[in-house]
């Protein structure tokens, strides 16, 4: 009616709200909160109840006392870094001599010559313990990660579990096979291809019977499940006759993902940064990423415009596959083992990862960093568990209470910004 | 209107303000409805005249104002205070179960049982004298999601108006946009019962924005604009123009002209047919089982051609069959000479088809996504370097649009459809296709919910989109405007294109014809 010059219309952006408010306006930074209390409130109950030294010895006058390097050969005190002190050799003046390893905790005191096993630390703020905590949860956030991408698409993988646990065995079956002093150049990208090949694999199976029977991935993926582990129980007992499957060549596991850095082993939480950020491209820079939030918001609609839908779906579970693969050779890897039961019952934490991270079951929602950060609050819970030395009985309790809690609050603040407009 | 309300005032509603998020849906509106009338509430999209039925059931709860019912305050927000003192709505989405059978649903409230188990005999023989006596045809065995909407939309009056219930009869019946998915054939039957229970002394508040409904059944009419009242007439001593005035606001410059009409010609359509231009689309034989039959039909470039019919015909079917949405058509498609016969609609885009389909929500908009990516979702792949986005392309070129197709939005990236308007969500819709590569352009229903200002602007859409040469299919059910925008007309029925009509015979009367053929 009114002829308007279209260069009248004002496109704005929306303000982006500063401050407290719009920093929590985001699930991740909600989540970094959360964490940072959570982290906070262990660290100063870990600081009130912290780890008691074991035993202090006092160094007889008589004796002396040389540092133990790496090769394990005895070098004069002061002759060696720090880090490179492996161990102290107490030699007594009747002639026989005693090692006390760092490994087991010990350190020598020049100034007090005493050797004391570990001082106080915090109970929660210690490497050790943070790392095992990031450790633990890289194994869920990777598979959280492509769970985030089926739960977007208001899917569901029930699977992650079994594929973790088929793929790890299967890699392990081959691995120990494999000769002990195997390269790592050859050893890691073998395991590597095998666990997520399998993985990738079972997820494509998942994916095809969702689009190609028009089966609620629910049914498919629950039956899945079940058979996937079946199958994990039957193969090493048919072949090995075995439940666990160990011997790996030795690069596979401490040269590579039980590799030491910086006095840690770190290898898996690399893993799970570099898969973060390679789900938070896909999900929010690739036109393929755009197109799973297209179908999980309106999978109609996204048939009329065009959307390839079903090769879509198929692509999604197939990564998640993959992902479960990638995530079961990092942990055998780690542990250095194979179990029939590996990854029993862990669709729950990752789901409950994803979820806690923000994706919405309805689908159209979720990001792979939420996840991540979903899969560490997990892990946090359980550490607070340990240290808080509460029954270990009580863990899944206060993780089902976890998950109802995290959608409620993500769903009253949906509410609440609806309601703003 | 040969009929005579009673003088005295059932209902009042004194000063309601209602406010959602920052939208005054409300604002202080008073209007009386007297016993056995039937009273319109009228007004575009968003003037209130829904908002304003849902107070009055007790649906929405009001921020200020009040609602009496033979002098008795009804309590705010309460849907059982409103059905204890006798006021029903009849509303789309409500209370149904489209799983259970039409005497199930009709006896939800009270299942008469024997002993423990359930008494089907008894509740047949009460579900049928409910509803037998507005629509016989009904059985009240099939399951309600197997009904059409107006037979659906029957039970939910019949159910409105059972006596036995636990509050006794209605006295008054809000019908909000009850015709909005019916039949004419169904409509009719709709308005008759809407007369039928005004003369047996019920009120009934009838929410609609087609004009004709309100002249065919209404003895006064109530006009809101943005949130406010504007008057009350009695329809007999009202006309069309000044009601349309009422409702936008501003004079429309040819009195006596169907509203559409007007806004037709105020969009400036004139009807030219470009005998040599290319042939665009080409359907030869277009068959799918049990919605469409063998339809064939050309369109040249610069060409509306308009699909008429009745809701049911097969028209959304027959473009989702040439879109290449239905797995089970055959027939073959030529798209600028390009044969996209059953290839999918991932070939008709390609070949440059682009395709607006009836239901916004549903099948068009991803609620969840910023405007940018609702306008881009076809070509994102287009704008990306090997998959990878191009985020500074993308927002260059949804800011184009929305500014080419003056959509109405806060931001690009922040706002999501929802928080459109109807019209701003259908030229969203509309933008998506309209891309340098498009050559053919499917509408379905594209002026369906949307006020009337916004209407002349689609219209105006239309009209370059086939002066830029595009061929435009187009389906509507609003006879005016496919008169008025179409270049020639093929009219549906029965899935089976039942004929063309071109210059002088394209009339009203001759697509109804045609349309009723079956």
């Amino acid at each position: 009616m009114t002829e308007t010059d279209p260069t009248e219309q004002p496109v704005s952006q929306a303000p982006k709200r500063r401050g407290l408010g719009g920093l929590l306006a985001h699930q991740e930074s909600g989540l970094v909160l959360v964490i940072l209390l959570m982290g906070l409130g262990l660290t100063v109950f870990g600081a009130l109840n912290p780890i008691k030294p074991k035993s202090l010895t006092d160094v007889p006058s008589t004796s002396s006392v040389m540092l133990i390097d790496g090769e394990g050969m005895a070098r004069p005190t002061g002759s060696l870094p720090r880090t490179e002190i492996r161990g102290f050799r107490v030699t007594y003046g009747s002639g026989g001599s005693s090692d006390f390893l760092t490994e087991d905790g010990w350190w020598y005191d020049s100034d007090t010559n005493q050797l004391s096993r570990q001082r106080e630390v915090n109970a929660f703020l210690n490497k050790a313990n943070l790392v095992l905590i990031v450790n633990n949860a890289s194994f869920i956030a990777v598979m959280a990660v492509g769970m985030t991408g089926v739960i977007i698409l208001a899917g569901i993988d029930l699977s992650v579990g079994s594929i973790y646990g088929l793929a790890g065995i299967v890699g392990a079956m081959v691995l120990t096979q494999l000769p002990a002093d195997m390269s790592v150049a050859l050893a890691v990208p073998i395991g590597l291809a095998l666990c997520v090949t399998v993985g990738a694999l079972c997820g494509l199976a998942n994916g095809s019977m969702t689009v190609g029977l028009r089966v609620h991935p629910f049914v498919i993926t629950l039956g899945m499940m079940a058979a996937l582990r079946g199958l994990t129980l039957v193969l090493p007992s048919e072949i090995y006759n075995r439940q666990s499957i160990s011997n790996f060549p030795e690069s596979f596991v401490g040269g590579f993902f039980r590799a030491e850095l910086f006095g840690v082993q770190p290898v898996p939480i690399l893993f799970m940064l570099v898969v973060a950020g390679c789900g938070w491209f896909v999900l929010s820079r690739t036109v393929f990423g755009r197109r799973v939030f297209a179908i999980g918001g309106n999978e109609t609609a996204a048939g009329y415009a065009g959307i390839p839908v079903g090769k879509v779906k198929i692509l999604v579970y197939t990564i998640t596959g993959a992902l479960s693969g990638l995530s079961a050779c990092l942990a055998i890897g780690y542990y250095g083992s194979g179990e029939t039961n590996a990854g029993n019952a862990y669709e729950l934490q990752v789901i409950a990862a994803t979820v806690i991270g923000g994706a919405s079951l309805m689908g159209g929602r979720g990001t792979a960093i939420g996840a991540v950060l979903g899969a560490i609050v997990i892990q946090l819970i359980n550490n607070a568990i340990l240290i808080l030395k509460i029954d270990q009985s009580y863990n899944q309790i206060v993780m089902g209470a976890a998950i109802i809690i995290a959608v409620v609050i993500d769903q009253t603040k949906q509410r609440l910004a609806a309601k703003r407009g | 209107m040969a009929h005579r309300a009673d003088q005295t005032t059932l209902l009042r509603a004194t000063g309601v303000s209602k406010r959602f998020g920052i939208t005054q849906a409300l604002d202080a509106v008073s209007v009386e409805f007297r016993r056995g009338e039937v009273h319109a509430l009228m007004g575009e999209n968003g003037a209130g005249k829904s908002t304003l039925g849902k107070v009055i059931a007790g649906l929405h709860k009001q921020d200020s104002g009040t609602v009496e019912i033979e002098g008795h305050t009804l309590e705010p927000g309460s849907l059982d205070g409103a059905f204890a003192a006798g006021i029903r709505i009849v509303h789309q989405e409500l209370a149904q179960c489209p799983n259970l059978s039409v005497a199930e649903n009709l006896c939800l409230h009270a299942i008469p049982k024997r002993g423990l188990t359930v008494d089907f005999g008894a509740m047949r023989e009460r579900a049928a004298r409910l509803v037998h006596t507005i629509e016989p045809s009904i059985d009240v065995d099939k399951p309600l999601g197997r009904l059409s909407p107006g037979h659906r939309q029957i039970c939910q009056i019949a159910a409105a108006l059972d006596e036995e219930g636990p509050h006794g009869g209605a006295k008054v019946i809000v019908f909000d946009e009850p015709t909005s998915s019916l039949s004419i054939h169904e409509t009719d039957r709709l308005l008759g019962i809407a007369r039928d229970l005004a003369s047996s002394g019920v009120t009934v508040i009838y929410v609609s924005h087609r004009m004709s409904e309100i002249f065919a059944c209404c003895d006064r009419v109530s006009v809101l604009r943005d949130g406010r009242y504007v008057a009350t007439s009695v329809v007999a001593d009202i006309d069309e123009p000044t009601l349309v005035e009422q409702m936008i606001g501003r004079r429309i410059s040819t009195p006596g002209a169907k509203a559409a009409d007007a806004l037709a010609d105020a969009a400036g359509i004139d009807h030219h047919t470009p005998e040599n231009a290319p042939v665009k689309l080409r359907v030869r034989g277009m068959s799918s089982p049990g919605k469409v039959r063998d339809a064939s039909l050309e369109v040249r470039a610069g060409e509306v051609l308009g699909i008429g019919g009745l809701v049911g015909a097969g028209r959304s079917e027959l473009l989702d069959a040439i879109f290449g949405l239905d797995p089970l058509a055959t027939g073959s498609v030529e798209v600028d000479g390009v044969d996209v016969s059953a290839r999918g609609c991932r070939d008709s885009i390609g070949a440059g088809v682009g395709y607006v389909p009836e239901d916004r929500r549903m099948q068009g908009l991803f609620m969840n996504l910023g405007i940018d990516e609702n306008i881009l979702a076809p070509m994102m792949p287009e704008l990306a370097n090997a998959g990878v986005r191009n985020l500074t392309a993308e927002q260059r070129e949804a800011r184009q649009r929305v500014q080419r197709f003056q959509i109405k939005t806060a931001s690009l990236k922040e706002t999501t459809p929802d928080e459109l308007s109807g019209g701003n969500q259908q030229k969203l819709l509309i933008a998506r296709w309209m891309r340098d590569t498009t050559k053919v352009l499917l509408l379905d229903e594209p002026t369906r919910g949307i006020d009337v200002g916004t209407k002349a602007e689609v219209y105006r859409l239309v009209q370059e989109a086939a002066a830029d040469g595009l061929a435009v299919l187009l389906v509507s059910s609003e006879m005016p405007e496919l008169l008025a925008l179409s270049d020639r007309i093929l009219v549906m029925a029965g899935g089976q294109i039942r004929g063309e009509l071109t210059g002088a015979d394209m009339t009203q009367v001759n697509v109804m014809t045609l349309a009723t053929q079956e």
